[in-house]
Formats: C-alpha cells, sequence, structure tokens
C-alpha cells in the first residue's frame, strides 16, 4: 500500500493563543496504582486544538498511563485534568461515555472484530455509539476512503496486512469525527515503510483541524516529523519541545 | 426515538447471535434451567391435584349433621333453624324430617332390611349445616349441640363431626404448600447461578467486542441489554420446554389420580396460567441472572 507523501504545512510555534482554551490540561496530575507503583507524578501541560504531539518515553515511563488518565480508564491519584474545559477527574461514570465520544483511540494491536468485514468493524463504533443513525453506509465508505482502503470494504481482517488493519481501526476510530485522536503506539507492529504510512494518515487527519496524540518508541519517525515532543521519564515530563526529536541533543537513552 | 429502535434492534440481533455462537452453552443452561421449571412446574400442578382432591374431601367434611330428639315440636325446631341460619359463619342450615332421612336410606339395601326387622324409624330428625370456612366447623358444631333439642343422649353421636379427619387434612395441606414454598425459591436460586455463568461465558466469548463498545462510548446499558434479552430468551425457552413436557405429565397424572378416588379433571386455565408464570419467571430470573453476570466486566 502506498500513500501519496503528505507534506504537513509549516509550524509557526508552539500553537499557544493565550485566549484559546486548551483542548486537554493537566494540573499537577499524579497517579499510583494501588500496588504502590507511581506512574505519573506532577504533570502540568496543555495541549490546544489542532496540535500534534508525540508522547515519547521508554517502557514503564508512564506513556500509557497518560492515555488511560485521558479516557478514564483510570483516575488521577492527585491533580485535575481537563478536556475542553471539562473536569474529567471529578466526572461520574454516567458521563463517561459522551467523554469517551470526544476521542478516537487507536492502538498498537489494531483490536479489530475478526467476524466482522472491514465496513462492520467501522460502523460497529457507530451503531453503538449512534444506533439508528442515517446514512451509516455512506459516513463508513467516506471514512474507509480517507485511510485508503475504499476497495477492501467487504474483506475480513485476517485478509489484510498489519498496516491495512491498522488503517482499518483508524477509520472507526474516525468515523464519529472525534475531536481528539489517541493513538497508543500505532506502529509498534508495524514495519518501517508501512508506520510510515500511518504516520502520514495521522498528519492528514491532525491537518483536518483533529488534535492529534501519539505515544510512540519510534524514534525515526518522530526525528522525521518535527513537531512537538513531550518525553516522559520514571513519570515526569523530562522534555516538552515544539520542535522536537525523540532523543534531545547529548541525551544518551531515554 | 430512531435511536431507541436502533438500540433495541442491535441487542436484539446480538441477543440471537450471542445465542447461536454460544450454542452449546446456551442449549446446557436453557436444559437445566428447563428440567427446574419442570419441577416448580411439577409440583405446583401435583400440590394444586392434592388441592382439588381435599377440596373434595372439606366440602364432604364441611357439613355435619346434628341429630334432634325425637319429641322435639316443630316450633322449637324452627326456631333453631332460624337461630342457625342468623349465624354469619354458617352458610346453609337443612332440616331433615326422620321421614325424609328414611327416604334418603331408601336405597340402601342394608337399611331396608334392618329398616323391615325394625317396627320403627330408627333415624333421628337432623339439621345438615353448612359453614363458609371449614375451620369455623368446629365452633359451630359445638355451638349447635348446646341446644337444649339436640339428641345428646349419646355424647359422641349426637353430630356427624370429625373433628380428626379435618385436621390431619388441614395440616397436611399446610405442610405440602410450606415445602412448596421452600423448594421452589432454592430451585429459582439455582436457576440464577446457572444463568448468570451461562451469561458470564457469553461475555467472556465477547470481551473483545465489549472493550471496543466501551471505548468507542457506548453506554453501560448499551452493552448490557443484548446480554439481558439473552438471558430473558433463555428463560422463556426454558418455560416452553418445560410446558412441553408437563402438559402430557398433567394429563397423564389426573387421570391416573381420577381413577383412584376422588373424580378430579385436568384445569386447563390453572395449567395454562401456570406455564405463563414460568415463562415470567424464566424471563426475569434470565434478565436478572444476565445483569449479575456481566456487573463485573462493565467497571472499565
Amino acid at each position: 500500500m502506498t500513500v501519496a507523501t503528505y507534506v504537513p504545512p509549516p509550524i509557526t510555534a508552539l500553537a499557544v493563543d493565550p485566549a484559546l482554551r486548551p483542548v486537554i490540561s493537566y494540573h499537577g496530575v499524579g497517579k499510583t496504582y494501588p500496588n504502590g507503583t507511581v506512574a505519573l507524578r506532577d504533570v502540568d501541560l496543555a495541549i490546544y486544538q489542532g496540535d500534534f504531539c508525540f508522547l515519547v518515553g521508554a517502557s514503564g515511563a508512564g506513556k500509557s498511563t497518560f492515555v488511560r488518565l485521558l479516557i478514564r480508564e483510570e483516575v488521577a491519584s492527585t491533580g485535575r485534568i481537563f478536556i475542553e474545559g471539562q473536569e474529567i477527574t471529578r466526572m461520574s461514570r454516567r458521563k463517561l461515555p459522551k467523554l469517551r465520544r470526544k476521542f478516537g483511540i487507536v492502538f498498537q494491536d489494531f483490536k479489530l472484530l475478526p467476524k466482522l468485514t472491514v465496513a462492520q468493524n467501522v460502523a460497529f463504533a457507530m451503531q453503538v455509539t449512534k444506533p439508528g443513525q442515517r446514512h451509516l453506509r455512506e459516513k463508513v465508505e467516506e471514512t474507509l476512503w480517507i485511510v485508503g482502503l475504499e476497495d477492501k470494504l467487504e474483506k475480513f481482517p485476517d485478509e489484510l496486512s498489519g498496516g491495512e488493519q491498522q488503517r482499518v481501526a483508524i477509520a472507526r476510530a474516525l468515523v464519529h469525527k472525534p475531536k481528539i485522536f489517541l493513538a497508543d503506539e500505532p506502529t509498534g507492529n508495524l514495519d518501517p515503510d508501512t508506520s510510515w504510512g500511518i504516520v502520514q494518515l495521522l498528519l492528514q487527519i491532525n491537518h483536518r483541524g483533529t488534535t492529534v496524540l501519539m505515544a510512540t518508541h519510534n524514534r525515526e519517525v518522530v526525528d522525521l516529523v518535527r513537531r512537538r515532543v513531550i518525553a516522559i521519564e520514571g513519570g515526569r515530563v523530562i522534555r516538552d519541545e515544539a520542535e522536537g526529536q525523540y532523543l534531545k541533543d547529548g541525551e544518551a537513552t531515554i | 426515538m430512531r435511536g431507541s429502535l436502533g438500540a433495541l434492534r442491535f441487542a436484539l440481533l446480538s441477543a440471537v447471535q450471542n445465542f447461536r455462537r454460544n450454542l452449546a452453552v446456551s442449549a446446557a443452561g436453557v436444559l437445566t434451567m428447563g428440567l427446574i421449571l419442570v419441577l416448580v412446574g411439577g409440583i405446583t400442578l401435583f400440590l394444586h391435584t392434592v388441592n382439588s382432591v381435599l377440596d373434595q374431601q372439606k366440602r364432604e367434611v364441611s357439613q355435619v349433621s346434628i341429630y334432634l330428639q325425637d319429641s322435639t315440636s316443630m316450633a322449637s325446631i324452627q326456631h333453631f333453624v332460624d337461630q342457625l341460619s342468623a349465624d354469619p359463619r354458617i352458610k346453609s342450615v337443612e332440616f331433615v324430617t326422620k321421614d325424609q332421612a328414611e327416604a334418603r336410606q331408601a336405597s340402601d339395601p342394608i337399611f331396608t332390611n334392618a329398616r323391615k326387622a325394625l317396627n320403627f324409624n330408627p333415624l333421628p330428625a337432623a339439621i345438615n349445616l353448612k359453614t363458609y370456612n371449614l375451620a369455623d366447623l368446629s365452633a359451630v358444631n359445638d355451638m349447635a349441640k348446646q341446644s337444649p333439642i339436640v339428641d345428646n343422649s349419646q355424647a359422641d353421636s349426637a353430630s356427624s363431626f370429625n373433628d380428626n379427619a379435618v385436621n390431619a387434612i388441614q395440616t397436611f395441606a399446610h405442610v405440602v404448600e410450606v415445602i412448596v414454598v421452600v423448594l421452589v425459591f432454592i430451585l429459582a436460586f439455582i436457576s440464577l447461578v446457572i444463568i448468570m455463568n451461562t451469561i458470564r461465558t457469553a461475555v467472556f466469548i465477547r470481551r473483545a467486542e465489549i472493550e471496543i463498545m466501551k471505548l468507542v462510548g457506548a453506554t453501560d446499558w448499551f452493552v448490557r441489554w443484548p446480554f439481558i434479552l439473552e438471558g430473558m430468551m433463555g428463560g422463556i425457552l426454558a418455560a416452553v420446554a418445560a410446558a412441553a413436557i408437563l402438559l402430557p405429565a398433567y394429563n397423564v397424572g389426573v387421570s391416573r389420580v381420577s381413577g383412584l378416588s376422588t373424580a378430579i379433571f385436568v384445569d386447563q386455565p390453572y395449567f395454562w396460567f401456570l406455564v405463563f408464570a414460568l415463562g415470567a419467571a424464566g424471563a426475569v430470573l434470565g434478565a436478572f441472572g444476565s445483569y449479575l453476570g456481566i456487573r463485573r466486566f462493565l467497571t472499565v
């Protein structure tokens, strides 16, 4: 699968307009698991509408916890997290479905349903959140066209390559037009060329105005794209740069 | 409205799909629950039949005859009848003269032979009493015997009242009822656990799907409904299976008992009411079992 290389628009600065309210903000956020593991401590940061952020760090640094707190799979032990001005650290369970509909989420392992076709997998996300949606088929086809799979609608996941499966997952995350796109190690299972294709697609999604947050280990990708990089180590944010690299100059490893 | 219909459609389709995908476990659950419903239904029908027999018996014992002295005047009899009729516990009062009592026994050859040997009518005039409530019979009997016109020459034979028979029947009926209630509760609990486990397996099979549903923002109830419907379907199917077994069994059972002693009949309305109740109980147990079964999978 080849995708025309997307050239991102030039970046001016870390898009921070003081008048803008952040889409995501962390205020002194910490997370300690019941077994005593401290996964995050004192995280303060803001992510604005239209940002494209890489979240980098070694395994166990706290990236996954960062993502899990965002969709309230876990609740922060200290501090407050706001999504579009709404505090989610104190949100009742009843409101979680609405919160989660603001996100489109993809994972390293795709999480596709093997017994459903590509089109059914994408439609599934709509059926379970907005049952009885009109023009479902058109929306599904349109989204699959965006990710470049318009000719694989009736295939099953195991008939697709890894890269194509991740594109299906991306389409499923996109179909309800989320505000924030979360990708947790989306290229972890893919070869470099395929990974690059996926990152291109995420940049394209970002260019349409969606805020994108990608947790990754993929050094090449981060260094090539040159976007905002938030580095986490030992549960702390150690670096947050507008046009960052995977490693800071002089940093041996993270 | 469109949304709810869509949700209902989705829930129904997934429930049927779950049931088929999970057929071995679902079938085992339905069969076990069906057997339990057969037991519950069977016991209930048995009790109903026993009650019909008891009712017959009670009807026979809830009548008592008070025997009168031969010399009693019509006026005092009339007075006694009026007095008894005024009692709210008493359903009917019937005065039977010596001649009428004799006429009623005319078809009994033993009596007619004895009557020929005797030169007089040995049967006393009697007042036949019926009470509304079997439990009142004893008190009414005692009260009536106080009257001076009652033949108290032989203390035990002043009336036809048989205390022990009534009490024994009542105790028996009561014990059977208590046993049935306890059994039904135990069996209901067992079927609840069975449904819970069936649904847990179904949930386990679909955990990937549930994870995605939760992730994209489906509500808890949206996730729950297919499983609750699946549980209800299982319960109703079990009730249908139970009805299919109970109907012939009930017919055969009733005809056997009927041949033994008292005439009783297949109570069709009662049977179908019972099937409906079993179906409703199956559906409720199924729904509740499913609810319990998926509870811990929803805490994401």
